[in-house]
Formats: structure tokens, C-alpha cells, sequence
């Protein structure tokens, strides 16, 4: 009991206006922040890598086995901040095992699993399956019998048999892009679907996170891209990089458009949660809404693109600006996730009051694990580039 | 048959034979550890049901309280505390119900206890007996004025403030502290004794207010007055104007 006054004390110090006792604390911290926005990148990740496939933009080609692999590394990441943070990850798998078809979160189990196994494992197969038995061929010891098990131990390479890999690989793109919306829509939907919370009962809620996602996704691989093919040594294919940032720059018009749209939405309908929310909005969200996720993540990369579009700098500059936007995006759109998952609970259903988030250090809930988690999915991310290099030269090797 | 098979390229099969092994994996996984008797009732074991009834009983609830007490059950159903069940101050007593020896439930004695219920919130119901319990004869035990099992008053109280601290609190910092409130609330004298049963009235009509602050009366001129038919004539005056601080926005 002392425990717990400890622990509320500091926090009630801080509480303005009336809320209600099980308000003061927020239920879900910062690992429920970093849960849509790995799911983000996969979605955003996966879409890029199709419009070489499906749409067939060919500038893009170096960065679709890179955007496959990005996607597959975060997706397998993607669970583990909601394992952490509900606790007996041995039980998670019981979902499957019994299916409760009225929690929209046990069923984003099958989802999950869908686009893991059905889509993103079988076109990696698929669009990999030649390499892997070229590259078992001049391979020795270990390495070489993980990549005979990772091509299923397939021979064939013949025209015919690489023909129906590519046609393969396409017809799971179609299906793939579906699947990317309805994955990044459905952790959209989670909470779109709460009606009792204002903040985020909005239908509009799955479409905004889905273009978040993209444009997560696509700055992402820009970073990637751009930050490691110097480092091994190739130049920077500009343009593949125009490309990117073009694609970028359109979608993040789409999802600015949007969010203003859900906001002018809201505004005018004025309904009763508006006075809360605007306080919100104007003091404990300032910072990390109006500053870093509107100014700092969208604004200014915008703008800065725009610049690059109409001024045609040199290829040196254009690197460096396309880059810091990126990461600034990045910045942003880890912040639209902190808006929505801490904002949402910040203000009273009473709506006449306003707590606050006090973030820890260590535990399974602090900035430490949080920031593992961030970080796994690179570690991953270059185990999977070691194994299948995702290079144009590693190809025909 | 055998032309079907090689027909189909050999990617396929193997990807098809993963498929097909995953698939088993799952149905064999599902058949053994789902329970037998999951799923009977609802989303859950039935088997559960009786391992949760077979949990050791904490409370032993009000009707096995009273068989023993039964002139403190009594006194108690008889006061403002009838709906308050024993186990709420004394805490979880099934063992003393089982061996009264064994176990002797608590009473609350100190401060802390009491004002869980009836210290001010702004959520709480108008009426509901609320304190201030800093400014309520500070560092006196409730128990030594009021009986948990009737608690009525020692004295009946004479202002409303009593009661309805937080609105006297509210109407004395506004232009209307001086405006008693059966000014505008006709009370009956037992409202005092059994509050619930004779509640206070209040105004129905935009008239009422009107009494002072319509332009067509003639009394002190820093009321601020209105005209009964142009302000408003749509709305009843309390739709705008809170009457326990009417200059509140």
C-alpha cells in the first residue's frame, strides 16, 4: 500500500483539474508507443518494395530486396514490446490456440501471421530462391548448409523455374499490398475503435496511421540506404535517392492533408470532449505535437524537399538535406505515435482534468527496454544483410 | 496422375510440404494442449469454474455477521449506513465467522478511514455528507462524535453549510453571499433529519430570478437587471448564469 502512495504521490502533484481515481496513472506507456510505430515501418517498408514489383518503378530497384528485409526485420520485432509490456510472453501463443473472435488485439494474432508467413516469408522465398542455391554452391561448412535449408534444399534453376519465381513474387506483391493496409490499418483500428476515448474514436484513425506508416517506412529505408551503401564503398544511386524522397514527399502531403483534415473535423464538429482536448493540445501535447511532430517532422522536411524539387542543388547537398529529412520525419512520426498513445490517456473521460506521463528508466516498462527494442530490430537487420545480401552485385555473384 | 504431379514446379512442392507440416504441427499442437472442456460454456474452461469456487472463501458477507450481532445489525439497518455492509470497515472476516476466536476483525479508530467515503469531491453526489477533514475538528477520532453504526449527527445541523460545504464555499466568494439559500430553495425542517426524503425545491421559472433582477423592479441599483421579455426570452436563467457564483463565465 505504502508502495503504491510512493507511487502516485509525485505523480498527483501534477494532476490538474478533477480526474478519476483509475486516470491517474496511464496504463500504457512508452512500450505501446514503440508497437505501431515498428508496425509502421514493416507496412511502410513492405509498400515501397511494391511499387517495384506491382507499379513497376524501376529506379527503385536497389532498395527493394533492402525494403523486404527491413520489413521482415521489424516485423519480427514488432510483438515483442507488447509481450513485455502485458507480461508471460509463454502464454502468447495460446491466442492461436483458441481464438477470441470479439478482442480486435487477439486478432491481429492471425494478421500478423498472415503477413509474416504468407506474405513477406514466401516473396523473400521466392525472390531469393536462385540466389540461395547459387550462393550454397560456392559456400563452405555452416553457412552453406543454412542457405541449402533456407532455399528448402530447391535445385532448379532453370529459365522455366526462375520465370515462375518472378511471376510468384508478383502475385504475392498483389496480395501483399492488402495485407500491408489492413496490418498497419488494423493497429490504427485498435484505436480508432475505442469509442469512450474522443482522442481516438475517429474512423479516420486507420487511414492516417496506414499513410504514417508509409511515409515511416519510406524515410526509413532513405536513411538505410543512404547511410549504408557509403559504407560499402558503392556510390549512391541518385536517381534511386530523388526517387525515394519524391515518393516521400507525396505521401507525406496525403498524411499531412489527412491528419488536417481529422483535426479541422474535429474542430468543427466541437463536440464535448473539445475544451479537454484543446488544453491538451495547447499545453501538455505542445512540444511533442505542434513542435516536433508537425514543425520538426513535417514542416521543415517538407519544405526542404520542396526546396531541393524547385532549386535543383547539387547531388553532395541533396544527399545531406534528403537524409536529415528523413531522419527528421522519423523523429516525427515516433512522436505522432507518442501523441496518440500517451496523449489519449492524459485528459479525464470526465473531461475536466489532466495527469501525466512519468517514464522510468529501468523495468520492463522504462526508456532501457524501450530503447533495446528500438535497437533490435538493426541488430537483426544486419544478421538478415550478412545472410541474404540484399546488393545489386551480390545477385549474379 | 504422376504427368499432374511433375507438372507442378518443384518450388511449389517443397514451399507446399513446409505448408502442409506447419499446418499438422498446429492441429496436433491444438488437439493436445487446448483443454477438453474449453469452449462448453463461453470463452473459457469449464472446469475453471470450479477451481475458482473451491478458492478459500475472505469475506463471509453481511446476513452471517448479523446472525451473531445481530442489535449492531439492527442499530445498523435502521441508519444512513443500512447500504454499507459490515466487511467495508472491518475488513475481510470469513475466519471470524468460521471460529470467532481464531480471528478478531478490526475496527477503525483513527481518521484515515471515514473521510475514503466522506471527504469533499467534487464528484460526489450534492448532499452527500461530505468534510474537509483538515478543518473538521482536526486531529479528533470520528468515532468520537459519530457512530459508525448510526451515524446520524450528535447534533442536528443548523446551517446548510453543514452539508453542502462546498456550494456555501462556492456562493460565499460570489455577488450572491449574502442571499440565503431559502431564498431560493423552499426547505421543509425535516430536510435536516432525513435529507433524502424531503429535498429542498428550486426555482422553475426565469420570474424567479426575475424578483430582483428583472428592470421593471424597483430596489437596490447595483443589481444588475434585465429586461424579462428581450433577455433571452428562450432560455431559463440558470442555462447561463451558475446562480451560486452568477458572474462565473
Amino acid at each position: 500500500m505504502e508502495e503504491i502512495v510512493q507511487h502516485l504521490t509525485p505523480i498527483l502533484n501534477e494532476v490538474t483539474g478533477y480526474i478519476f481515481p483509475n486516470e491517474i496513472e496511464l496504463h500504457w506507456g512508452l512500450l505501446v508507443v514503440i508497437y505501431p510505430y515498428l508496425t509502421g515501418l514493416v507496412a511502410g517498408a513492405f509498400i515501397l518494395a511494391s511499387l517495384v514489383k506491382v507499379f513497376n518503378v524501376k529506379e527503385l530497384q536497389p532498395t527493394y530486396r533492402m525494403s523486404l528485409l527491413t520489413a521482415l526485420a521489424f516485423l519480427i520485432i514488432a510483438p515483442l514490446p507488447l509481450l513485455a509490456h502485458l507480461g508471460h510472453p509463454e502464454k502468447s501463443f495460446e491466442i492461436f490456440l483458441t481464438p477470441n473472435q470479439s478482442s480486435a488485439m487477439a486478432m491481429f494474432g492471425f494478421v500478423y501471421v498472415w503477413y509474416l508467413m504468407a506474405v513477406l516469408l514466401l516473396e523473400i522465398w521466392f525472390d531469393y530462391r536462385k540466389d540461395l542455391i547459387l550462393w550454397a554452391k560456392s559456400e563452405k561448412g555452416l553457412k552453406k548448409w543454412i542457405l541449402k535449408s533456407l532455399s528448402l534444399f530447391s535445385t532448379d534453376i532453370s529459365e522455366k523455374a526462375v520465370l515462375f519465381d518472378k511471376k510468384a513474387v508478383k502475385i504475392i506483391t498483389i496480395i501483399g499490398i492488402p495485407s500491408a493496409f489492413i496490418l498497419h490499418g488494423y493497429v490504427g483500428f485498435i484505436f480508432g475503435s475505442i469509442k469512450a476515448n474522443p482522442f481516438w474514436s475517429s474512423v479516420l484513425m486507420p487511414i492516417v496511421f496506414l499513410f504514417s506508416a508509409i511515409v515511416s517506412g519510406i524515410a526509413l529505408v532513405l536513411i538505410l540506404y543512404s547511410f549504408i551503401t557509403p559504407l560499402r564503398g558503392k556510390e549512391i544511386d541518385m536517381a534511386c535517392l530523388d526517387k525515394l524522397a519524391n515518393y516521400l514527399f507525396y505521401v507525406m502531403i496525403v498524411d499531412f492533408s489527412l491528419e488536417a483534415l481529422d483535426f479541422i473535423h474535429r474542430v468543427y464538429e466541437s463536440e464535448e470532449s473539445i475544451k479537454i482536448l484543446s488544453d491538451l493540445v495547447s499545453g501538455k501535447l505542445f512540444v511533442s505535437l505542434v513542435v516536433i511532430q508537425i514543425l520538426i517532422g513535417m514542416i521543415i522536411p517538407l519544405i526542404a524537399i520542396a526546396l531541393i524539387k524547385i532549386l535543383k542543388w547539387p547531388a553532395d547537398l541533396r544527399k545531406q538535406i534528403y537524409f536529415l529529412s528523413a531522419i527528421l520525419v522519423q523523429v516525427g512520426i515516433f512522436s505522432t505515435r507518442w501523441n496518440v498513445v500517451i496523449g489519449g490517456q492524459l485528459f479525464s473521460k470526465s473531461f475536466m482534468g489532466l495527469t501525466v506521463y512519468k517514464m522510468s528508466f529501468f523495468g520492463l516498462e522504462g526508456l532501457l527496454v524501450s530503447m533495446i527494442l528500438l535497437i533490435a530490430p538493426l541488430f537483426l537487420l544486419y544478421i538478415l544483410f550478412k545472410l541474404l545480401p540484399p546488393w545489386e552485385e551480390a545477385r549474379n555473384l | 496422375m504422376k504427368n499432374y504431379w511433375n507438372s507442378i514446379p518443384e518450388q511449389v512442392k517443397r514451399i507446399s510440404i513446409l505448408l502442409i507440416v506447419i499446418v499438422a504441427a498446429f492441429i496436433v499442437i491444438r488437439a493436445n494442449l487446448v483443454p477438453k472442456d474449453f469452449g462448453e460454456l463461453g470463452h473459457y474452461r469449464t472446469s475453471a469454474i470450479d477451481e475458482i469456487i473451491a478458492q478459500n472463501l475472505k469475506y463471509g458477507g453481511e446476513i452471517l455477521c448479523s446472525e451473531c450481532h445481530d442489535d449492531v445489525a439492527e442499530k445498523k439497518a435502521s441508519s444512513f449506513h443500512k447500504n454499507v455492509s459490515c466487511e467495508v470497515c472491518h475488513g475481510p472476516a470469513a475466519d471470524h465467522a468460521d471460529d470467532p476466536d481464531s480471528f478478531t476483525p478490526t475496527a477503525p479508530k483513527d481518521r484515515d478511514t471515514c473521510p475514503i467515503c466522506h471527504e469533499y469531491l467534487q464528484s460526489r453526489p450534492t448532499g452527500f455528507p461530505q468534510i474537509i477533514s483538515v478543518s473538521h475538528n482536526p486531529f479528533k477520532p470520528c468515532k468520537s462524535c459519530h457512530n459508525a453504526h448510526d451515524p446520524t449527527p450528535p447534533e442536528t445541523p443548523k446551517e446548510c453549510s453543514a452539508c453542502h460545504k462546498e456550494i456555501f464555499s462556492v456562493k460565499s466568494l460570489s455577488h450572491h453571499a449574502f442571499v440565503e439559500c431559502k431564498t431560493c430553495h423552499k426547505t421543509k425542517d425535516n430536510h435536516r433529519l432525513s435529507p433524502r426524503e424531503f429535498i429542498p425545491e428550486k426555482p422553475t421559472s426565469r420570474n424567479f430570478c426575475g424578483q430582483c433582477h428583472s428592470d421593471e423592479i424597483v430596489n437596490n441599483d447595483e443589481i444588475p437587471k434585465i429586461s424579462m421579455t428581450e433577455h433571452e426570452p428562450k432560455y431559463v436563467c440558470w442555462q447561463c448564469h451558475y446562480p451560486h457564483l452568477p458572474e462565473a463565465k
